[in-house]
């Protein structure tokens, strides 16, 4: 056996002035009394934990059970239970939930209808079920241009659709937060409910992407910016 | 009021921040080494940096009660740096003085930027901080 | 039962009777803002369809000043892109927009 299988996970082995300058913001700001180092570590480890996998399993569920699917439909906070996440009391801060509010719709597609999702005013996105939010989604390029040109948007991103699907755009601008159900693709029979999760990605969940047999993460996706409202750098 | 383009609508407000470069801010754009150089010097897959999350909470914790309440309901002056002010203020930067930093590296400067211009921390202190960060991380 | 501040169970059963129902027309007013609104620019003026009744809430303009005396229904509408925007393509006639008002925004339409 060679030394080669006894090596660690390579690390960056090299402080950059931005680790640097993350800290020291950081820390100021606790001395500061901006908040409290304790609640940063909790709210850390809580952020930690968020991810667009149970969100994922949430679309595999229903694409195996109708009446899973009803109640997506219907009641997404409920709904979301059967995966794990409790809208109500999973953040640490009981405050409800961080910056969503506890009102989760499921956009359910059709053949003839696809849904994608937006927050025009800012960047609104259901985090106690999605995770974090991409870049692209939160910049005013995307924001400002979905509601308006989607299919072009959707182009973008590799996705074309016939004229004969109507493309509903979702713009969570006041209480609701959105993700999307795709529509469970060729390929996939007798597929289980892990295999099914796999192929539901975060962009599937967004709406910019539909799942594939064989696909299991995102494009990666170049930032553009807003003032060229139809370059395309890439 | 109500009758502005979609454009103000759609961006809260753009107008607010000043973007006048900091010096120190300048500094660290020029010579910090970023994420995707340092991840693909040493082989590192992972596609954030390890501070990416703890940068995220920093910012979530400004906004204090607005980071679990929505920016239309959070009083004035309760918060040290309301989300969406700052997202705003982060648009802006990244479209104009930070527009060659990646991503995240662009949202922690916009974050520090902010924080400087709103007298939440001074420059000198941070450049005095960072010195002492830097020593003892380099000295462990 | 959700108790986070402003989430919209804390309000459920006291909007009283809604205006409008499922499937009706409405328009949206062009009401002036005073200090913040969360009711699109692009969407003032124009005319669509209430998909859903999706939750009883003080409309943002109200919590803004901490008022959480009159909780209203708030609405899910679906426009037609074309409503929105004249330009937008014959082709794609049947691609929308959905999103949500607080019942002051609407009008029968």
């Amino acid at each position: 056996m060679s030394d080669h299988d006894h090596k660690p996970a390579p690390m960056v082995d090299e402080v950059s002035d931005f680790e640097i300058l993350e800290m020291a913001v950081r820390e100021l700001a606790i001395e500061k009394g901006l908040f409290s180092a304790e609640d940063h570590r909790v709210w850390t480890e809580y952020v930690h934990t968020l991810g667009p996998l149970p969100a994922a399993r949430m679309v595999a569920k229903a694409w195996l059970d109708p009446e899973y699917k009803k109640l997506c439909d219907t009641d997404g906070v409920e709904a979301s239970k059967a995966v794990g996440v409790n809208w109500v009391t999973s953040p640490p801060t009981q405050f409800g939930t961080p910056s969503d509010y506890c009102n989760l719709r499921v956009l359910v597609d059709t053949p003839t209808v696809k849904h994608v999702v937006v927050c025009t005013l800012c960047s609104c996105y259901p985090r106690p079920i999605l995770g974090q939010s991409p870049e692209w989604y939160r910049t005013p390029n995307y924001r400002r241009r979905l509601v308006r040109w989607p299919r072009q948007v959707l182009a973008e991103f590799g996705l074309q659709l016939p004229s004969d699907v109507e493309i509903r755009v979702g713009d969570s601008n006041q209480k609701t937060r959105y993700f999307v159900m795709p529509v469970r693709p060729e390929g996939t029979e007798g597929w289980n409910e892990d295999q099914l999760t796999e192929i539901v990605t975060r962009d599937c969940l967004i709406g910019v992407a539909v799942p594939k047999p064989g696909v299991t993460s995102n494009a990666k996706r170049p930032v553009i910016k807003a003032i060229h409202p139809v370059h395309h750098g890439h | 009021m109500s009758t502005s383009s979609n454009e103000t609508s759609i961006q809260g407000s753009e107008h607010g921040v000043d973007i006048t470069p900091i010096p120190l801010l300048q500094d660290i754009q020029a010579h910090g080494r970023v994420w995707t150089d340092l991840a693909t010097q040493y082989g590192v897959t992972n596609p954030d940096p390890p501070w990416k999350i703890t940068l995220e909470a920093t910012c979530d914790l400004l906004a204090g009660d607005s980071c679990v309440k929505p920016y239309d309901q959070v009083a004035p002056g309760s918060c040290a740096l309301p989300s969406l002010e700052r997202r705003a203020e982060e648009d802006e930067l990244s479209a104009t003085i930070y527009e060659d930093v990646p991503f995240p590296e662009r949202q922690l400067l916009a974050l520090a930027h902010s924080m400087i211009k709103r007298g939440l921390v001074n420059e000198d202190e941070l450049a005095h901080r960072m010195k002492e960060v830097e020593q003892r991380l380099n000295s462990a | 039962m959700a108790t986070g501040i402003g989430d919209p169970q804390c309000f459920k059963g006291k909007a009283g009777a809604s205006k409008f129902k499922e499937g009706d027309r409405v328009r949206v007013k062009d009401l002036p803002d005073i200090f913040y609104t969360r009711t699109m620019t692009y969407t003032r003026g124009a005319v669509g369809t209430v998909t859903k009744l999706v939750y009883e809430s003080p409309a943002a303009e109200d919590e803004a000043w901490d008022n959480t005396d009159n909780p209203e229904w708030f609405y899910s509408v679906v426009f037609k892109q074309k409503e929105l925007w004249p330009e937008y393509p014959d082709l794609y006639a049947n691609d929308t927009v959905e999103t949500e008002f607080p019942e002051r925004y609407l009008e029968s339409a």
